[in-house]
C-alpha cells in the first residue's frame, strides 16, 4: 500500500482526451511531454476517456505500481467528475483528498477550438498550476456527527400535522409547537374543500385526533419557539409554553407556519357584513346563507397582483369557483357572477370544476385593474371592455377573494433559524426545482403555505414530502460531511470580530469565549466550504481545507513562473 | 341548467340555440379570441366579431344582437368552428341566430332579395348569356336559367 503522506512527493498526471472534446482541439502529445517535465511528477498517462472503467483502472494501477501519493486528472469539470476520481483514489488506498482536478475542457478546449497553439499553452498553464497545488495537498477525513432522533415542527396546521404524523409513524419523536390554543390552523375556519368537496372540519378533527393520540408526538399549543441553536443533527430549541419555558434537543426542524388572509379594509366597501372575504364566507356557507340573498358577486385579485403585493395567491380562483358552486348547489336560482382578471385554475380537477361552474350558469366577467369594479348599494358596476360599456350586476352580497399573506413574524422566525424569506415574506426554499422542500441550511425543511399559498392537497403533499426529506438524516443517525470546510488555522490571529459570523450563509460560525478571549468557532457539519469567511477575515485566521492560502499562492506562482 | 343570470328573453334564445339547433356549451367560452383572430369576414369588416357575439349572448345582450346586421356578415367558412378550443359550434351558432332573427322579422333587405332569387331560380346568382358563351367555348352544354328540381324542393319545404 502506498503511503498517504511521504516526504517524497510522487504525482501522477492523467490527461484525458475526452474523445475528441479535448484531443480534437489541443496538442495532446505536447501536453503529455510537458507534464513529464513538471516538478514532483513521477508518472504521466494519456487516456481516451479517463472516466471510463479502463481509465479508472489505469489510475488505480498506477497508484500501486508507481507508488503515487498525489493524483492530478486534467479533463472535464469537477462538478460532474470529481467525486468519481476521488473515490477511485480512495479505492486504491490513497486518501481521496490527495486528488486534484484540472479542467482543460470547459474553459479551454471548448472555447479555443480555433486556436490550437494558444489553447494548448493555456492547458499547459492549467496543468502546471494543478500540479503545484497537488504537491501541497493534505489528506482529510470526512466529518461525522450524530443526529438526535427528534424533529421539531413549527406550526400545527394541516401541513405541519401531516409532516409530524409521517415522521412519528416512522418511529421518530416529534415536537409540534403551535401558536394558537388548538391544533388545526386555517383548516378549522373552512367549510368544504374543492374540488372533491370534502368536509374541512372532519379532516381537521381526524388529523388532530391522530396527532394528539400519537405516543411519539408531543404538542405544545399556545406556545412559541423563541430560540434555535445548533446545526443539523444537534439543534436545541427554546420553547415558551403557557406553563413556562422549555428547552429541547432535536435533530431536524420543519417550518410549517402557514399564512394569513389579507383583510381588505377600505377596499370595495368591505364591511365584513354585506361585503366579506372568502374566508368569512366559508362559515356562512356552512350554516346556510340567508335565503333572501338571490345575487352574489365575487371579485378576484382584491389587494393582490398590485404594486404592494405583486404575486398571485394561486388558490383564490379555485376557492371562488368552489364557493360559487356551493351557492348553486343550495339554490340554483341565485345569480352568481365572478369578476376576474385572469382565472388561475391549474390542474385537471380544477379545470373540470371551472367548466362545470360555467355549465351551471355561474357567470364570469373580466375586469381591468385600471378600471376596477365599483361596489354600490345593491349592485356592482363593472366595465366590460369587449362590450365597451358598464354592466350593472345585482348584488345582495359581495365576496372579495383576497390573497394569502406571509406571517407577520416570518422574518423573525427566519432569523431565528437562519433561513431566508423572499420579497413577500414567504420562506425561500433551497432551490425552486431541485430542493423545493429544503432550505440551503442542512437539517431545516419547509412545507405548506409558509412557502407559498397552497391549497389543502398541496399542503398535505408538501407535509409528506418535508417529512420524507427530514427522515433522511434521522434514519441515518449521523451526517457525513465533506471535509473541505473552513478551519481556524491561526487561533491567535482571530480577534473575535464576528464579521465572518455575520456573513456566513449557513450559520456555520459562532463566537466563543475562550481563555484567550473571543474566538470564532467553525461548526464542521454546518459548513459548506464556500470560503466567504476565509476571504473576509482580514487577519487570515480562517482558511479552507484544500484551498489554503499556501496552495493558492503556489498555483499563482506556478502560473507567473 | 338554466342560467339564472339571464333575463327571460335572452334565456329563451340560449335555450332555443341548444334545443333546436344543437348549439351547446356557449357559456364555456373563455373569450380567447381564436375565432376573431382567424375570421376572414372580420378582416374585411371589423364590425363583425364572433368573440363579441358570444360575449353578448352570455351577458344578457341577445336581444340587441338579433337587431343588428353584424350576424349577417359571417361568410360561413367554418374557420372559427374548426379552431374553437372549447368546441363551440360557432358557425352553426351564427346560422341559428340568423334563423331566429328572420323568425322575428329582422333581416337586412338584401338578404330577402337573395332568398327570393334562390326560391324562384334555384340559384343565388342569375345566369346570363355570357355564362353560356363561355360554356360553349369549353364544349359544355348550356344551362337552364332555373334549376327546376331545386325550386320544386324549396316549394315543398315551405
Amino acid at each position: 500500500m502506498p503511503a498517504d503522506k511521504s516526504d517524497d512527493i510522487r504525482i501522477g498526471v492523467f490527461i484525458c482526451h475526452c474523445g475528441s472534446n479535448i484531443a480534437g482541439y489541443l496538442d495532446m502529445e505536447a501536453l503529455g511531454t510537458y507534464a513529464e517535465t513538471l516538478p514532483n511528477v513521477a508518472f504521466v498517462q494519456r487516456n481516451l476517456y479517463t472516466c471510463s472503467e479502463g481509465g479508472i483502472n489505469e489510475i488505480k494501477k498506477a497508484i500501486g505500481q508507481q507508488n503515487l501519493n498525489r493524483v492530478v486528472v486534467a479533463s472535464c469539470t469537477p462538478r460532474t467528475h470529481e467525486p468519481l476520481f476521488r473515490s477511485s483514489c480512495g479505492e486504491a488506498g490513497l486518501n481521496p483528498y490527495l486528488f486534484e482536478m484540472v479542467n482543460i475542457r470547459d474553459q479551454c478546449s471548448w472555447v479555443h477550438m480555433q486556436e490550437k497553439e494558444e489553447g494548448t499553452n493555456k492547458a499547459k498553464d492549467l496543468i502546471r498550476m494543478g500540479v503545484a497545488k497537488a504537491a501541497l495537498l493534505e489528506p482529510q477525513k470526512p466529518i461525522m456527527s450524530p443526529v438526535f432522533p427528534r424533529a421539531l415542527v413549527i406550526g400545527g396546521g394541516i401541513s405541519g400535522m401531516t409532516a409530524a404524523l409521517a415522521l412519528a409513524n416512522r418511529g421518530y419523536e416529534v415536537v409540534i409547537v403551535e401558536r394558537e390554543g388548538r391544533l388545526g390552523g386555517m383548516l378549522l375556519d373552512l367549510n368544504r374543500l374543492g374540488p372533491s368537496m370534502t368536509d374541512a372540519l372532519q379532516l381537521a378533527e381526524s388529523t388532530v385526533k391522530a396527532v394528539s393520540c400519537h405516543p411519539k408526538i408531543t404538542v405544545f399549543t399556545g406556545s412559541r419557539v423563541t430560540g434555535v441553536e445548533g446545526f443539523i443533527g444537534k439543534y436545541s430549541a427554546d420553547i415558551e409554553t403557557p406553563t413556562g419555558g422549555k428547552k429541547i434537543d432535536l435533530g431536524v426542524v420543519i417550518i410549517a407556519t402557514g399564512a394569513r388572509v389579507f383583510v381588505p379594509a377600505g377596499l370595495y366597501g368591505y364591511d365584513a357584513e354585506r361585503v366579506i372575504t372568502q374566508l368569512e364566507f366559508e362559515p356562512r356557507l356552512k350554516q346556510g346563507i340567508d335565503p333572501s340573498i338571490k345575487s352574489v358577486v365575487m371579485i378576484q385579485c382584491v389587494g393582490a397582483r398590485n404594486e404592494e403585493r405583486p404575486y398571485c395567491s394561486r388558490i383564490c380562483c379555485q376557492t371562488a369557483v368552489k364557493n360559487a358552486l356551493l351557492i348553486k348547489e343550495k339554490d340554483p336560482d341565485t345569480k352568481v357572477t365572478i369578476l376576474y382578471r385572469d382565472m388561475q385554475m391549474y390542474g385537471v380537477e380544477n379545470e373540470e370544476m371551472f367548466r362545470e361552474s360555467k355549465a351551471k350558469g355561474i357567470r364570469y366577467v373580466n375586469y381591468n385593474p385600471d378600471r376596477p369594479p365599483q361596489v354600490q348599494a345593491g349592485s356592482v358596476l363593472v366595465y366590460n371592455a369587449l362590450l365597451g360599456k358598464d354592466m350593472e350586476l345585482p348584488a345582495h352580497m359581495v365576496v372579495l377573494s383576497t390573497p394569502l399573506l406571509s406571517r407577520e413574524d416570518s422574518d423573525e422566525v427566519g432569523k431565528l433559524i437562519r433561513v431566508p424569506v423572499d420579497a413577500n415574506g414567504f420562506f425561500l426554499e433551497g432551490h425552486v426545482k431541485l430542493k423545493p422542500l429544503d432550505f440551503a441550511t442542512d437539517g431545516v425543511f419547509l412545507c405548506g403555505s409558509a412557502r407559498f399559498p397552497a391549497n389543502i392537497r398541496e399542503a398535505i403533499a408538501q407535509g409528506l414530502g418535508a417529512a420524507s426529506r427530514a427522515s433522511i438524516p434521522l434514519s441515518k443517525g449521523s451526517v457525513v460531511v465533506e471535509p473541505i470546510i473552513s478551519v481556524l488555522a491561526d487561533m491567535d490571529a482571530c480577534r473575535g470580530c464576528g464579521l465572518c459570523v455575520a456573513l456566513c450563509p449557513y450559520g456555520a460560525l459562532e463566537i466563543q469565549k475562550t481563555d484567550k478571549g473571543r474566538k470564532v468557532k467553525v461548526i464542521d457539519v454546518a459548513c459548506k466550504g464556500c470560503g466567504v469567511c476565509a476571504a473576509t477575515c482580514y487577519q487570515h485566521a480562517l482558511t479552507i481545507n484544500s484551498f489554503t492560502d499556501n496552495q493558492i499562492d503556489a498555483q499563482i506562482e506556478a502560473f507567473l513562473g | 341548467m338554466v342560467d339564472s343570470n339571464l333575463q327571460t328573453e335572452d334565456r329563451d334564445v340560449l335555450q332555443d340555440l341548444a334545443e333546436r339547433y344543437g348549439v351547446e356549451g356557449v357559456r364555456s367560452c373563455y373569450a380567447c379570441g381564436t375565432c376573431a383572430a382567424g375570421c376572414p369576414a372580420r378582416r374585411v369588416n371589423p364590425a363583425y366579431n364572433p368573440r363579441k357575439i358570444i360575449r353578448m349572448l352570455v351577458l344578457n345582450e341577445a336581444k340587441s344582437l338579433l337587431e343588428k346586421d353584424t350576424i349577417w356578415l359571417c361568410s360561413s367558412c367554418y374557420t372559427c368552428q374548426e379552431r374553437c378550443p372549447q368546441g363551440i359550434k360557432i358557425t352553426d351558432l351564427i346560422t341559428a341566430l340568423r334563423n331566429l332573427a328572420v323568425q322575428q322579422g329582422r333581416s337586412p333587405s338584401g338578404v330577402g332579395m337573395q332568398a327570393n332569387l334562390v326560391r324562384s331560380q334555384g340559384r343565388l346568382y342569375a345566369l346570363d348569356e355570357f355564362d353560356d358563351k363561355k360554356r360553349k367555348k369549353a364544349g359544355l352544354p348550356s344551362l337552364s336559367p332555373q334549376i327546376e328540381e331545386a325550386v320544386r324542393l324549396l316549394k315543398e319545404e315551405s
